[in-house]
């Protein structure tokens, strides 16, 4: 690097920055930032503008481009089976910093003497009882309104699976569904998928050869799984249904559980 | 959007869900839209934003301050790499993952994340500078490919791309301080 003329080490820096040099030059770059000032400076002044090229990207308004309702609700199936309990977390204060209330052990320890001087230990029981009381409801009434949103959420994708104008074909294990340009799996009494493995939506458009690889998804407790592909209705032929590795797979690596012609 | 961002974090650092949920609606579209970008199908970029935003929830640890929105457009660009790798061979460089120091442009812009506004700014940079900007961040190929599929010298496509990026610069400080 150090024998490279000054402008094109620039010209590297840049490239480093918007991500287009090869990994082996991208190394050598960022060995060299670490050392030269200036190119430091160039780096730190040309990053922002790379990053801000993705922010063109973003698909504000644009409801053709946007990602499927379903998106969510299984993303945040997933976050809350390892969220704190809402006790911890205070809810619906977003705009200002969770302020977890933790009393210093002396002061708690103090609290307790005096407690016990003023009130009997039995009363001490009590409100000790009253507290995890009022905290498990909280944390009761929190889980509801959770479930109340995916309940929502679920809602909605239901009442179309549910209409009158949607076509159905059923298949072992589930159904597929049809309203107008939108498709959906819905399966029923589906094992869980082993470990390290997940099940994976397979769609093949009218004319083509080749299943081209979908969503991927696990069922809830019941076996339950209802997953809105992201293809067209009208244009598809056939939808299957597999179990692959997680991350899914770019074709099919086991037979189909669900093989489902649309016509 | 920065500082709520952050403190959005910090309470994912404490695994609150509901602030992940806030951080998921403010950021999933521009996500979903670098990825279907560079991929080019709605399948793999909804995979790719699910993949983005679990990425968040396990290791929040990777996000070391500076502009939330702008490393989560890099971690979206290097997943959805991934992808391209895996549909076929490549070997592109990642979008480093830290950050420099916090610029406040990047924290201006970000701050209002107005996608039209930026797409204005790079509008005004002339094709020959814009084209392999775009090429490169959402192509996802080198510079050298760039060279190669434009017919034009190697040098004169690493110029440009570093005149491009320095009046992108330029033209975001006008628009922000305007």
């Amino acid at each position: 690097m150090s024998d490279q003329p000054y402008h094109e080490m620039l010209d590297d820096v840049a490239l480093y920055a918007l991500g287009t040099l090869p990994a082996a030059d991208a190394q050598r770059v960022r060995a060299h930032i670490e050392s030269c000032a200036e190119c430091r400076a160039e780096y730190a002044a040309l990053a922002p503008a790379a990053a801000l090229v993705g922010v063109t990207a973003e698909t504000v308004g644009d409801l053709a481009n946007c990602p499927g309702t379903l998106l969510k609700p299984r993303i945040m199936r997933e976050i809350r089976k390892t969220a704190a309990t809402p006790a911890s977390a205070p809810a619906r204060e977003l705009r200002s910093p969770a302020r977890v209330p933790v009393w210093p052990a002396y002061l708690v320890a103090a609290a307790c003497i005096a407690i016990a001087i003023a009130t009997s230990l039995y009363n001490v029981t009590l409100t000790t009882q009253l507290r995890d009381v009022q905290n498990k409801l909280a944390a009761s009434t929190t889980r509801s309104s959770q479930l109340a949103g995916n309940l929502a959420d679920e809602r909605s994708t239901i009442s179309e699976i549910m209409s009158a104008d949607s076509k159905r074909f059923t298949g072992n294990l589930g159904e597929v569904i049809a309203n107008g340009s939108k498709l959906y799996v819905a399966m029923h009494d589906l094992p869980a998928a082993p470990r390290g493995k997940v099940y994976q939506a397979w769609t093949l458009a009218k004319g083509a050869k080749d299943m081209a690889p979908s969503l991927t998804f696990v069922p809830d407790s019941r076996g339950v799984a209802i997953v809105a592909l992201p293809v067209d209705a009208r244009l598809t032929d056939t939808v299957a249904v597999s179990v692959e590795p997680e991350g899914g797979s770019k074709a099919p690596t086991s037979k189909p559980v669900l093989v489902v012609p649309l016509n | 959007m920065t500082e709520d961002a952050d403190v959005l974090m910090e309470r994912v650092r404490a695994r609150d869900a509901d602030a992940f949920e806030a951080l998921y609606d403010a950021h999933h579209r521009l996500v979903y839209g670098v990825a279907l970008r560079m991929l080019g199908d709605a399948s793999g970029a909804e995979d790719v934003t699910q993949a983005v935003f679990i990425k968040v929830w396990t290791s929040p640890e990777l996000f070391r301050g500076g502009n939330f929105g702008a490393w989560i457009v890099r971690i979206a660009r290097n997943r959805a790499l991934d992808v391209l790798r895996s549909r076929a061979t490549r070997g592109e460089s990642e979008l480093p993952e830290t950050l420099p120091e916090t610029d406040s442009i990047e924290s201006v812009a970000f701050a209002h994340i107005d996608a039209q506004y930026v797409r204005s700014a790079l509008a005004e940079l002339p094709g020959e500078q814009r084209e392999p900007i775009e090429l490169g961040f959402f192509g996802g190929i080198t510079h050298e490919e760039i060279a190669r599929r434009s017919g034009i010298p190697l040098g004169t496509v690493k110029t440009r791309i570093r005149s491009g990026l320095r009046k992108l610069r330029t033209v975001l400080d006008r628009t922000v301080t305007a």
